[in-house]
């Protein structure tokens, strides 16, 4: 069995994150975890829709913001998908999708404040780099063969809208509603850090313990999610887009001259401000890289090849529950809810439950992270398997998922695994502001004292961690020839 | 009389000669029929051609090329993108013109198909894809035809006339094409490919089915 | 059709650019640091609003922040002209808006304390001095309030290093920032964390009104004073609200007497306050680096 390199790989995986668990801190350190997880549970059953005013209010802007951001972000991604071969415009994309939104949420915090603006720009420049690599991904793959057989001396506009745009447009369609989703999940979280969406009301009724509340909130923000295909209409869509800039709320106003400010003093290093010297400025350097980036970076990878190891194992376990080839309808239903439950609720928001009801350490996130990754993949390959005709005395049972099933979708869940490396990493980074000692966690605390230099240099290096490990992750994935579509 | 110099027309396949080197003339006016047997390199050398001539003729492929979200109309009006503007090509897509409409309505009707003119060619039969392909050749209006068995998912009469239309409206054209009758019906001379070689040239009167016979 | 889709959306894009940059009217904005239950900050700072509002005959607007920082910069950035901070907070907001002043402090401020608290299971006894608990505290797990505090975070942490001459993530197995002193209490309470550290009213606030359980949870140690609370503005309001509006909103807040207000603080009444009287934290800021 070792003979294969994608079995090869995986226990190479493997191994590292068993080793990885023997220098992470995994541990429940609450007295009670069962009880207030009994409690949540509680709460989830017995939602109080009424708790909060602004409950409706934080929906709407929740879905606001979405509509805004994602719209931007797919109009800025498409023209940049346009100039895509060019190695400057990669090397941006990648650069501005490494960020996290929340990350950028933090960045324009500092100088747009409260402002519609600091949440639409959050969700729509790492929108944009991803959609620029998706679509640009899309129309490489249409047909060349219409555009070659044009006439000479057709604009090259009017060739790209007839022979190229036509074939993309229904996959790029599908990959856009796919991001609204996620858009959804972003805006929900961005109030977690102040802005007028659910995450704001979400974060308080859970600080306070007001689990009726917090399960009211969440129940909502699933109807909204499952509910998209009922009220996404293509025709309502201009409405939505054109609605949504008016429910965005106030804020408060811009003041630009704090953006110059910004840009001009807060983010430039304090020794170079104040005209240090060379000296001062590498020591300065050395000091946040020894003290902060390097336990960062240590921690951020642990933690994100475990929670990539567990959400593999998450997944292979979870396909079953939706798979054909297994139970009846009511398991499968139940299956399905189960998983749409586990991918529709943000990483981030699970790992912030996961962390009051069990205490701090690195477990709430391995089990945020491969709980939510695990649900999407697990949903992708458990299709997967619907496509699949068995014999008819294939075996059944155990043997049927070790023996036909494992075995042909191996390869398409590596390729969405590693396809989500990098997303994991991303998320492993942020998931640091609640606590963790990743990344973020430094990047929190230098925005806390206010030392926007530092907060850059640390943000910078877990870009380039990110566009690290999506270089690696894509190494892999031609290394061990796997293919995956992009909407995943 | 003008005409067309083709020479040292070669093409490769992973290092592998499939065609030539090999050099004809064919003249304006003439209606040329390539034959031979599948993988002698018709279609390498039809696309050789095509490149030759800068792209300034109206190509058939073996593989139509359609669009395929695209309505029939749209991928027939394709072929005269050159003609109109980008402003002109861009409102058409979203609402054509009455003129364009009713041009693209008659060239199809000729072909058997007027009701598809609204149909995405993804919907339409093998034959129906066809003879979008060569309503868009017959629309771009190249003086020159380049097709590549245009007539193969259509049926005995239907094929005749499309035949027809090819001959009568492209003053030159050359046309590969499997069935031995229809080239020796149609065309002014077939040109015979073996093996990437010009085993046969010679005009089409000069010919019986028989003659052909020994390239398959 | 598909096309014309495409256009609707690029069209509706391009408008909601444009939309989305409204502005509002002049309105005083202030904030608070979130360093308590959010439903009792907005029920707090709403009802001081109008106080405000009803004094200065101007339109006046809380705002609640997700973060200490977020305070800071909100305040900086000129989008809130008054806040309610902490020690630490004010010192840092300005530093960053020169001009601007401490017009107001809580009679309780001028000594405040922090409360070292644990959970009962720790066995860890109160004493009077910190350094008879150095081995009941090492390898616990400990938990500060928001890393912006004054009381939660910059004056535990002092005291620690002060006291036993180490971090105290070396002193601790396990250190974490609970995010506020509410939660600070109900973590350790519920044994999350084994020992932390609060703002003192906040812990005689929730234990008078019966919530807290005092079988799980219990203060070890407390702090020398220090000064902690108060009101800073923004230098530049009298050129924009008026000549004179900053003495006016002084003497608002030191003559603000409605009880239920005060209580809600929880504060017997506000003093005045000055940069100067913050000395003392910006040294011991520096002095542990969260100040450079």
């Amino acid at each position: 069995m070792f003979a294969y390199p994608t079995v090869r790989a995986s226990f190479i995986f493997l191994a590292v994150a068993l080793l990885g668990l023997l220098v992470a801190d995994i541990a429940i350190t609450t007295a009670n975890p069962w009880q207030d997880l009994g409690r949540f549970f509680l709460g989830v059953a017995t939602p109080n829709f009424f708790s909060t005013e602004g409950l409706l209010t934080a929906l709407l802007r929740t879905v606001a913001f979405a509509f805004v951001g994602v719209t931007l972000g797919s109009i800025c991604g498409f023209l940049l998908a346009l100039v895509y071969r060019f190695l400057p415009v990669r090397i941006f994309c990648a650069f501005i999708r490494a960020i996290h939104e929340l990350f950028w949420a933090l960045i324009f915090l500092q100088f747009f404040g409260f402002h519609p603006l600091t949440g639409v720009l959050a969700i729509a420049i790492p929108y944009a780099g991803i959609f620029a690599k998706v679509y640009s991904e899309i129309l490489e793959e249409a047909d060349p063969e219409p555009g070659r057989l044009l006439p000479p001396g057709t604009s090259s506009i009017a060739a790209f809208l007839y022979a190229r745009i036509p074939d993309c447009w229904v996959q790029m369609r599908t990959y856009t509603a796919y991001r609204l989703e996620c858009g959804l999940r972003s805006s929900a979280i961005l109030g977690f850090v102040g802005l007028p969406t659910l995450g704001f009301y979400l974060e308080s009724s859970f600080s306070q313990g007001l689990y009726s509340d917090a399960g009211a909130m969440l129940i909502l923000f699933y109807v909204l999610i499952a509910t998209m295909p009922l009220w996404l209409r293509p025709k309502l869509l201009p409405v939505y887009v054109l609605a949504a800039p008016f429910f965005l709320g106030d804020g408060l106003p811009i003041v630009w001259g704090n953006v110059e400010r910004f840009f001009t003093e807060d983010i430039i290093p304090s020794p170079i401000r104040d005209g240090e010297g060379l000296a001062a400025i590498w020591a300065w350097l050395s000091d946040v890289l020894i003290t902060e980036a390097l336990p960062g970076i240590w921690n951020t990878v642990v933690l994100t090849q475990i929670a990539l190891v567990a959400t593999g194992i998450l997944s292979l376990l979870a396909f079953p529950l939706i798979s054909n080839h297994f139970g009846g309808p009511v398991r499968r239903t139940s299956g399905h809810v189960f998983l749409v439950i586990a991918r529709s609720t943000p990483e981030y928001i699970l790992a912030y439950i996961l962390l009051q009801l069990w205490g701090p350490s690195m477990l709430p996130a391995v089990v945020a992270l491969a709980l939510h990754n695990g649900g999407i993949i697990g949903h992708l390959i458990g299709r997967q398997t619907n496509t699949i005709h068995l014999r008819p005395d294939a075996p059944v049972g155990f043997s049927r998922y070790s023996w036909e099933l494992v075995p042909r979708i191996y390869r398409s869940f590596l390729a969405f695994l590693f396809y989500r490396w990098e997303i994991i990493m991303r998320e492993t980074a942020i998931l640091g502001i609640l606590g963790i000692y990743t990344l973020g966690f430094y990047v929190d605390s230098a925005i806390q004292n206010i030392q926007f230099d530092r907060a850059m240099v640390l943000i910078l290096i877990t870009a380039l961690l990110n566009i690290g490990v999506d270089a690696l992750g894509r190494f892999i994935r031609r290394k061990l020839a796997l293919q995956t579509m992009p909407t995943c | 009389m003008s005409g067309f110099d083709f020479n040292g027309l070669t093409a490769s396949f992973d290092g592998e000669r499939v065609i030539g080197p090999l050099s004809f003339r064919i003249n304006e006016g003439e209606h040329v029929g390539l034959v031979g047997k599948s993988g002698a390199g018709k279609s390498t050398l039809i696309r050789l051609l095509y490149d030759r001539l800068d792209g300034k003729a109206s190509l058939v492929p073996q593989g139509l090329g359609l669009v395929n979200a695209l309505p029939v109309f749209h991928n027939v009006f394709m072929g005269q993108l050159d003609q109109h503007g980008t402003w002109y090509n861009t409102l058409t897509l979203i609402r054509p013109f009455r003129r364009d409409k009713d041009a693209i309505r008659a060239l199809l009707t000729e072909l058997g198909i007027p009701e598809k003119l609204w149909i995405p060619a993804a919907a339409l039969s093998g034959g129906q894809r066809q003879r979008v392909a060569i309503a868009r050749a017959l629309y771009r209006q190249a003086p020159t035809l380049l097709a590549d068995e245009p007539i193969s998912a259509l049926d005995g009469p239907m094929a005749q006339q499309v035949m027809t239309m090819l001959t009568n409206q492209f003053t030159t054209s050359i046309v590969a094409l499997h069935d031995v009758e229809m080239a020796l019906a149609h065309c002014t001379r077939i040109i015979g490919i073996q093996d990437g070689q010009i085993a046969l040239d010679q005009p089409a009167s000069e010919l019986t089915a028989a003659d052909i016979s020994v390239l398959y | 059709m598909a096309i014309s889709n495409l256009r609707k959306w690029l069209a509706t894009g391009l408008l909601s650019l444009a939309a989305a940059t409204t502005v509002q009217a002049d309105t005083f904005v202030f904030t608070a640091i979130p360093d308590e239950d959010e439903t009792k900050l907005v029920e707090r700072f709403r009802g001081v609003a109008d106080y405000l509002q009803e004094q200065l005959d101007v339109e006046v607007r809380y705002i609640p922040v997700k973060s200490y920082a977020a305070a800071v910069s909100a305040f900086r950035n000129n989008q809130v002209q008054l806040a309610w901070f902490g020690g630490l907070s004010g010192v840092q907001a300005r530093r960053l808006v020169p001009g601007s002043e401490a017009i107001a402090q809580g009679v309780e401020d001028e000594a405040f304390e922090t409360y070292f608290i644990a959970n009962t299971s720790t066995g860890i006894q109160p004493a009077d001095s910190l350094d008879e608990l150095e081995d009941e505290l090492r390898g616990k797990t400990f938990t500060f309030g928001s890393k912006g505090s004054t009381s939660g975070r910059l004056m535990p942490e002092f005291y620690i290093r002060d006291v036993f001459n180490e971090a105290p993530d070396s002193l601790f197995s396990r250190v974490g920032f609970s995010g506020n002193h509410t939660r600070t209490l109900r973590l350790v309470e519920a044994g999350t964390y084994e020992v932390g550290a609060l703002n003192f009213q906040v812990w005689e606030k929730e234990l008078e009104n019966g919530n807290i359980d005092t079988d799980a949870v219990q203060v070890i140690w407390r702090t020398p004073t220090y000064p902690d609370y108060q009101w800073t503005i923004r230098g530049d309001v009298d050129e924009r609200f008026g000549d004179g509006f900053k003495q006016k909103m002084t003497e608002a807040l030191l003559n603000l007497d409605d009880p239920a207000l005060l209580e809600s603080f929880p504060r017997s009444g506000f003093i005045p306050a000055s940069n100067d009287d913050y000395e003392p934290i910006r040294a011991t800021a520096e002095n542990i680096g969260i100040l450079d």
